[in-house]
């Protein structure tokens, strides 16, 4: 499947590089640049079943020809090409350009190349101005290497065998309010923000609800693993009433855990129920602005149309939401909500819910699209993001109001 | 692959076993190979790539954003007719579409009804595909699947 899309492409590309090379739909053969006898391309201290790395810098060396750059057109040069687990092209057409067919024309002599673990085959090509072999063709031999498995991978930063982190005021199967403070520390290991290299020294993670990811790669970065990348040693979180696991992983300057793994006991916590006597809106992280929160850094966006864009009347309005979740009307879950399309209409008060009409559409099944239909003219289109209860988020997750032109977006533009 | 699973650090059996009865919304449940119940999805719901698109070339950290057609997105866990959640399939072909979606490096749970995603990838060729899951992480009936495209990771 894959080799068949490779080839694809592959096909692809070379007529698209043909016919752009010559101006014409061509299938004749290119005049071939001679080459003086004795001329040979070969690889630098690298031999037939060598056993190299994933990574390796790879060399050529040229004799009794000259490295020119592609394009410049001179006697007895030309510059190089490697061509990995592939046969020789056809002679007297200029070489395919693609993922097998490596071109060095600004005359390089070195290449550094990444290659999955297993046997591959390398082989050099020489060829003149128009990238065509030259006659007779100037290549290496075909070489087989074994690429080692186990891709070269980052020592994991030390730590020390006694370093521990830890909640601080917080026990396997405390009680918390939905909203809390949750405080850590560390012992033996000291702080440093991410991104900032240092012995013995790295960064929080609070892993929420989930197992602990692998201990040899990047911690992910989501909902369930909070970053605390600036050297934080408190986290505000917002959790719906239940239980819910905590787990604390020091990682380093990378998010990658350190050898032996920094990390504290998974704990259990139970979030209380409020004691608003409506249960049904009962996330009291809106307590305080009677608001549900939202990330700084959420933003709702229209992938399509964009401002002044040009509309049928008939369109799909697509969102693009980011750094939170969707989920439908009347689910409580933190850092989601649901879309709003405003058509025609200013802001509503962001305080109240947002009101359920033509120009107010409620998209109350968690649906990231919706298609539309308006008379011609100008029109003005705005998402915003609610909560459970239609309510828009404290900041407010909401799109700049956009102004859309419905008419055939394939005539002319209408006059502005 | 078996890296993952040799690293992963061996909790207690007790309190595995514990822990599994509080996560049971946030992780898929422990599964039988018997089959589960799938809801049912719309005859033309469509799970597509806003970006990347097939063939491209992208740069090692790029944010994977997610169309879905005629379905609407609810977190893990939340049961509701005609929603689901999105997977990112890696470098992987999917499973059996009666058996829950895998949660590893490889397939990427957006539990929370996220829409986007932002992944690093190293350089050279990937697959992605999208996989929409129930509130039990397992494919619709029939699967909401987008086609697998190929990438350049540069």
């Amino acid at each position: 499947m894959q080799g068949l899309r490779l080839h694809l492409i592959v096909g692809v590309t070379a007529i698209f590089a043909a016919s752009v090379a010559a101006g014409v739909a061509q299938e004749r053969v290119r005049a071939r640049s001679p080459a003086p006898a004795g001329a040979k391309v070969s690889f630098v201290d690298l031999r037939n079943d060598a056993r190299i790395p994933a990574r390796m810098t790879i060399r050529f060396a040229v004799g009794g020809m000259e490295i020119a750059p592609a394009g410049m057109a001179r006697r007895n040069a030309g510059h190089h090409h490697l061509l990995i687990d592939t046969e020789l092209p056809p002679p007297g057409q200029p070489i395919p350009s693609d993922f097998n067919h490596l071109h060095f024309g600004g005359g390089q002599s070195e290449a550094e190349i990444l290659l999955s673990p297993g046997r591959h085959t390398l082989q050099l090509l020489f060829a003149d101005h128009d990238h065509v072999p030259h006659d007779p063709p100037v290549m290496s031999e075909k070489i087989t290497v074994e690429v080692m498995a186990g891709p070269e991978e980052k020592p994991r930063s030390a730590a020390a065998p006694n370093a521990q982190v830890f909640f601080i005021g917080l026990e396997d199967g405390a009680t918390i309010p939905p909203r809390s403070v949750i405080r850590f520390g560390q012992r033996n290991i000291a702080i440093a923000p991410a991104g900032t290299k240092q012995e013995h020294a790295g960064h929080h993670h609070l892993l929420i609800d989930t197992e602990l990811p692998p201990l040899d790669r990047e911690i992910p970065s989501d909902f369930n693993h909070l970053h605390l990348g600036r050297g934080q040693t408190e986290a505000e979180v917002a959790l719906p009433p239940g239980e819910h696991t905590l787990q604390l992983l020091f990682a380093d300057h990378e998010h990658v855990p350190h050898d032996p793994p920094v990390m504290s006991q998974r704990i259990r916590v139970r979030v209380q129920e409020t004691s608003v006597a409506n249960p049904a809106s009962a996330s009291d992280a809106r307590a305080a602005t009677g608001r549900t929160p939202a990330p700084n850094d959420a933003a709702v966006y229209f992938i399509y149309p964009r401002q002044g864009e040009v509309i049928y009347p008939t369109s799909t309005i697509r969102f693009g939401l980011r750094n939170m979740g969707v989920a439908p009307a009347g689910i409580v879950r933190p850092n989601t909500g649901h879309h709003h399309l405003l058509v025609d209409v200013p802001t509503p008060p962001l305080d109240a819910a947002i009101p359920a009409d033509l120009n107010h559409i409620h998209l109350g099944n968690g649906q990231t699209e919706r298609r539309i239909t308006l008379p011609p003219g100008e029109h003005t289109l705005q998402l915003i993001l609610g909560d459970d209860q239609h309510v828009p988020h404290d900041p407010p997750v909401m799109s700049e109001r956009i102004k859309v032109i419905v008419g055939n977006p394939r005539k002319q533009r209408p006059r502005r | 692959m078996t890296r993952a699973a040799v690293t992963r650090p061996a909790l207690p059996r007790l309190a595995a076993a514990v822990l599994s009865a509080a996560l049971s919304a946030a992780a898929p449940p422990p599964l039988s190979a018997q089959s589960l119940p799938r809801q049912p999805a719309p005859r033309n719901a469509t799970v597509y790539f806003h970006y990347p698109l097939d063939g491209l070339r992208v740069p090692e950290r790029f944010t994977v954003r997610i169309g879905l057609k005629e379905m609407g997105v609810a977190p893990a866990g939340i049961d509701k007719p005609n929603t689901g959640h999105h997977h990112l399939l890696i470098d992987v072909d999917p499973g059996p579409p009666d058996q829950p979606i895998p949660a590893d490096y490889n397939h990427i749970h957006l539990g929370n009804g996220q829409t986007e995603v932002v992944v690093t990838l190293p350089k050279g060729t990937h697959t992605l595909q999208l996989l929409l899951g129930d509130h039990t992480h397992a494919p619709h009936k029939p699967p909401v699947i987008s086609q697998k495209i190929t990438i350049y990771v540069r």
